[in-house]
């Protein structure tokens, strides 16, 4: 672990909230704002129906998604607007390694992101009063251990566009595609197992939804998952930033 | 040390760089010049690792740079343009970044970036973010950002690009101070002559990716006439004259009552001047001028086999 490159990326995160406050404060109420367009959008569709259990499950498919976009998008958001703002060089001259800087970022804007989720949680259940009964300290484990999954995929997106460089719609197919992603059921083995971040999602949703108890092969498919999707992309990543370094391309825009 | 060796490079088969080599050392000031395209900008990523160069090694104290990345902890750099900082924090909260990004941080680090931002200039500036700034500030703030740690080399890519006579005259004021305090290596990329002129030690002039000189400015100046005469007179002079006029090692160019005389030393003119003075030679225009770091640099270029 190194503290420098840790407290460096909260440090950085802290001055870009603090400074940018209504940029946050807005973030927040906007993400928020989408929630409740949706779920007010479905619930008289869903009362009719009589199925209470698909709010708690759409509740908890948004706070999935919106972790999933936060995490996967904190290093392709790094590559593609520090190139156009210009410093993505002197990132690269980190001694550690611009990889290393990375994970240290996705882990810095997790982290901020998990209270983020906190409290947008806490908001959308208060307004909606639906109460979901999670137990954060759970939740929050299962999400920070297939996180590297999507970080590992970002890298792979980033690889692009350190060569492509504008990927921008391929960023923005990707994120609504994470909508799927996180619907999708990864748990026990199937075929979406093999996607990122699905077992991860379908865990969470079995423990804080279905009150299943821990398996322990569930638990070992989320970290294979996410250790597959990690190392493969700081693969895919390498191979690309060797390409840009040939090609002279890295900042290029 | 900081050593280039054989450092070659190409892009799709068209060489950007051919076999150049040369060495900068701790408190000194290296120019790296050349017309766009020669292969400053190539070096300079090489040295910081971000291009893959064909062949060659660049080395400091004897370590290659392909062998670890921590050598990019002596490194500080300004890249081209205004690459260099993070534009939506203040130019403190970039440099206090990037020294954390190195791995420094600390009381004697805060100190150091306390007293450069005064030195540069930027204290009425602290609460703005680099994205508030004006082009020459922002310049300070990348150089806060690569002098934050002290680096032992730094390397500074077009340092004067859209920068006022004043924020030049800073600059020099604030590479000089560092020389002295801080015993750092400058390698340093302009078109700027006239501030290379001041600040540099030894200059690298590149042509083409090929190293063209490498030497101290006196050595380069020394190899090129020290002096310019230019002189319209109210008639044309017989050139079988005018060489007579001459001793020594000169160039003389004569264009009907227009002429252009290179030379050495100062007292070569005196018999020339002289010879129109006796013979009531009226001159229309006359002026003499010591060889400039441009005029040099221009010279070398366009006779390329000095070195």
């Amino acid at each position: 672990m190194n503290t420098h490159l840790f407290v460096n990326e909260m440090r950085l995160q802290w001055y870009e909230m603090r400074q940018y406050w209504f940029e946050t404060l807005s973030g927040l109420f906007f993400i928020t704002g989408i929630f409740l367009g949706l779920f007010y959008g479905i619930k008289g569709f869903v009362l009719e129906q009589g199925d209470g259990q698909s709010l708690d499950g759409l509740l908890l498919g948004f706070l999935l998604w919106t972790f999933a976009t936060g995490a996967y998008g904190s290093v392709t958001k790094s590559v593609i607007e520090d190139t156009q703002k210009g410093y993505i060089e002197q990132l690269f001259l980190c001694p550690k390694g611009f990889i290393s800087l990375m994970l240290y970022r996705s882990l810095s804007e997790s982290l901020v992101g998990l209270v983020m989720l906190t409290v947008i949680a806490y908001a959308v259940m208060a307004i909606t009063g639906n109460w979901l009964n999670i137990n954060f300290a759970y939740f929050y484990g299962i999400l920070l251990l297939s996180a590297p999954s999507l970080v590992g995929f970002g890298l792979m997106i980033s690889g692009l566009a350190l060569l492509f460089k504008r990927v921008e719609t391929v960023g923005a197919m990707l994120t609504l595609a994470l909508m799927g992603l996180v619907a999708l059921d990864g748990l026990p083995l199937n075929i979406f197992t093999f996607l990122p971040f699905v077992p991860g999602a379908s865990l969470a949703r079995d423990i804080v939804l279905d009150q299943s108890l821990f398996r322990l092969d569930h638990l070992l498919i989320v970290m294979v998952n996410s250790l597959v999707y990690l190392v493969g992309g700081i693969f895919v990543f390498r191979a690309f930033e060797k390409q840009a370094k040939k090609r002279n391309l890295i900042g290029q825009y | 040390m900081l050593a280039v060796k054989e450092l070659s490079k190409s892009y799709a088969g068209e060489p950007a760089l051919s076999n150049v080599s040369f060495s900068l050392n701790r408190g000194e000031v290296v120019a790296l010049l050349g017309a766009n395209g020669s292969g400053k900008t190539t070096t300079v990523q090489s040295i910081c690792r971000l291009i893959e160069w064909d062949q060659g090694e660049i080395s400091i104290d004897n370590a290659d740079t392909r062998s670890s990345s921590s050598f990019l902890k002596q490194i500080g750099a300004v890249l081209g343009g205004c690459r260099n900082t993070n534009w939506r924090l203040t130019a403190k909260q970039n440099a206090d970044y990037f020294a954390r990004l190195r791995g420094f941080s600390g009381t004697a680090i805060r100190q150091n970036i306390d007293q450069l931002h005064s030195a540069l200039g930027l204290d009425e500036h602290a609460k703005k973010e680099v994205m508030k700034l004006s082009t020459g500030n922002k310049q300070k703030a990348a150089l806060l950002s690569a002098l934050s740690y002290s680096p032992d080399f730094v390397l500074l890519d077009e340092p004067t690009l859209g920068l006022d006579f004043n924020t030049v005259n800073d600059l020099q004021v604030i590479i000089k101070e560092q020389l002295q305090t801080a015993e750092q290596g400058f390698l340093v990329t302009s078109h700027d002559l006239g501030f290379i002129d001041k600040i540099c030690d030894r200059v690298v002039v590149l042509d083409h990716g090929q190293l063209l000189f490498e030497g101290t400015l006196d050595t380069l100046k020394s190899r090129l006439y020290k002096y310019e005469l230019n002189i319209e007179l109210n008639q044309p002079l017989d050139i079988s004259i005018l060489h007579s006029l001459w001793a020594g090692r000169f160039d003389l160019h004569v264009d009907r009552q227009t002429i252009k005389v290179n030379y050495e030393s100062a007292d070569q003119s005196l018999k020339m001047l002289h010879y129109l003075h006796e013979n009531k030679i009226q001159p229309m225009q006359l002026q003499i001028d010591s060889l400039s770091m441009e005029k040099a640099y221009q010279t070398l270029v366009q006779q390329k086999d000095v070195k």
